[in-house]
Order: structure tokens, then C-alpha cells, then sequence
């Protein structure tokens, strides 16, 4: 398939099935909200180390904001899109397009 | 279920990026099975109850009498009310930030409403024979409930709840023309159903 050549273009942060999961949902999120780690866990049906791995990685690239905070005794995570994930995951979601139009249209 | 060694087709990352949104938004809009469901079940209960006791033709079909009625309707929304209520705190909890401020108002204008709502048929009531006197009760608060289900769309943008809301206010307006017997068969029937049958198609949806 002529698209597979052009693959190694997309950013390699996102281009991962887990952490494309995980920025596709935060991406949902409006921009002055964040969603409780424990929530992001249960929607995505991973494991605490498995999502916490991928959020590492996303934060290192200055994808997702973590923050930690506490509700009454107990600790809660809070994670977020930052404005580069947001960007980040639209010119993502327009490379796979932009590929697949290619693709399509010529057969 | 997760490779990341394997390098994924364009195909299969747009299917994850379109099933992983659609799934995000509709797990953040709430369980039906706590939100809908149970209101449903409620307003079929009670609004029955209510239908056996007026009847269509001003004779009862069923030797209930409408404090009767009213009792079965009023415990099965409080039952509904409490299941409604779980479901919006853990909710609560998924978020933090606009969203979280969102939802409170928008639940500060459910109890507003609520409250002044009965702080009106309190009052007027007692100067209205009891089939209008009931009307009065029925229609105001499904008044409140199609409204702020309209007002929910708006503020979420989910034309879903937009439409229900429109179901629940002609409904409700039809109901409150033809009297109260037709105005109970038909939240019962076409309201608790409707609850029910959106509940379980957003349910099964999920």
C-alpha cells in the first residue's frame, strides 16, 4: 500500500495505538477541563502502570499537563490535553487523511 | 489488545482515533441505566396510578384514591431521584474544571426550579378541585423537566437531550389540554416509556 511509506512521518508520540487512545479522549475534554487518572484508567481499560507509562511519554513530549492534588485525604491525578497535544493530535488526525485520501484516490 | 511494536495502517489509527472520541463522549454523558432508566420506571408507576385513579371518562378504573396515586409517584421519583443523584456525583468525579462548574449550576437550576415549583402549586393549589389541582402539579414540574432538558442540550451540545426535551414539552402540553385522566396515560405511556426505551438505547449504544 502506498500510504505505509509515508508513515514513518507521523509523529512517533502519537502514533502509538495506546497513546493515540489516550490523547483522542482527552482531546473530547474542553480546554479548561481535566479528567481524574483513575477515570481516564477504567475508560480506556488499562492497567494504572501501562496508562501511567503513556502519560509519562506525553508529558515528556509537552503533550498532557498532569496535576496532583488531593480531595479531601485522598491524592487524585488529573491529566490534560496541553495547547501542543491539541495540536499535536490535529495535524495527526490530518496526516492519517491527508494518507488516506492519497490512497483512495489513486487506486 | 495494545501493540506498539507493530507499525499500525492509517485505516486503523483513524477507526481508534473515531471509536476512542465517540466512546469519551458518550461515557461522560452518564450511565442511563442510573440517569434514565430509573425515571422511567418511576413515571410509568406513578403516572398509572394516577391514570387508573382519574380514568378517561371522569370514573375510575381502579379503587385508588389520588393521595394513593400520588404516594406511588412521589416515592418511585424519590427512589429515582436518589439512583439519579449517585450517578450525577460519580460523574462529578470523572472531571475537573468547566465541566465540573457546568454541572453544578445546571444543577442548582434543577433544585431552583424544582423548589419554586412547589412553592407555586403550595399556594395555588388548594383553590383548584383535585383533578386541576393534580394537573397543576403533573404539568408544572414536567414543564421544568422539558425545559431543562432542552437548556442541557444547549449547554452540551447533545441534540439528543435537546429532542427529549421537545418530546417531554409537547407531550406534557397535549396532556395538560385534554385533562388530567389523558395527561397521566400519556406520560406514563409515551414519557416513562420513552425514559425506558432512550435508557436502554443509549445503554446498548455504550
Amino acid at each position: 500500500m502506498t500510504a505505509e511509506k509515508a508513515l514513518p512521518e507521523l509523529d512517533p508520540v502519537i502514533h502509538a495505538q495506546a497513546r493515540l487512545r489516550v490523547v483522542a479522549a482527552l482531546n473530547v475534554l474542553g480546554d479548561r477541563d481535566e479528567m481524574a487518572f483513575n477515570s481516564l484508567k477504567d475508560l480506556l481499560g488499562m492497567t494504572a502502570g501501562n496508562l501511567s507509562v503513556h502519560l509519562t511519554k506525553l508529558e515528556e513530549a509537552g503533550y498532557v499537563r498532569i496535576n496532583k492534588t488531593h480531595r479531601g485525604r485522598t491524592p487524585v491525578t488529573f491529566a490534560a490535553l496541553t495547547g501542543r497535544g491539541r495540536l499535536a493530535f490535529d495535524d495527526y488526525t490530518k496526516a492519517i487523511r491527508t494518507l488516506l485520501d492519497n490512497a483512495g484516490g489513486n487506486p | 489488545m495494545v501493540n506498539d511494536e507493530r507499525a499500525p495502517s492509517p485505516e486503523e489509527m483513524l477507526r481508534v482515533i473515531e471509536k476512542q472520541s465517540v466512546a469519551t463522549s458518550r461515557w461522560l454523558s452518564g450511565d442511563p441505566l442510573l440517569l434514565y432508566i430509573p425515571w422511567g420506571v418511576a413515571w410509568v408507576l406513578g403516572f398509572t396510578a394516577l391514570f387508573l385513579h382519574y380514568g378517561l371518562d371522569g370514573r375510575p378504573y381502579a379503587p385508588i384514591s389520588q393521595m394513593q396515586a400520588v404516594g406511588v409517584l412521589l416515592t418511585s421519583q424519590m427512589v429515582a431521584g436518589a439512583i439519579a443523584s449517585y450517578g450525577f456525583v460519580r460523574l462529578s468525579r470523572v472531571l475537573r474544571g468547566d465541566a465540573n462548574a457546568r454541572g453544578t449550576m445546571f444543577g442548582y437550576a434543577w433544585f431552583a426550579g424544582m423548589a419554586l415549583m412547589v412553592i407555586i402549586c403550595v399556594r395555588i393549589s388548594p383553590q383548584l378541585p383535585p383533578e386541576e389541582s393534580g394537573l397543576l402539579w403533573a404539568g408544572s414540574s414536567l414543564m421544568l423537566v422539558a425545559a431543562l432538558h432542552m437548556a442541557g442540550g444547549a449547554v452540551w451540545l447533545n441534540w439528543p437531550m435537546f429532542f427529549f426535551g421537545t418530546w417531554i414539552a409537547g407531550v406534557n402540553g397535549l396532556g395538560v389540554l385534554l385533562g388530567a385522566g389523558w395527561h397521566a396515560l400519556l406520560t406514563a405511556v409515551l414519557l416513562g416509556g420513552g425514559f425506558i426505551g432512550v435508557g436502554v438505547f443509549l445503554r446498548r449504544r455504550s
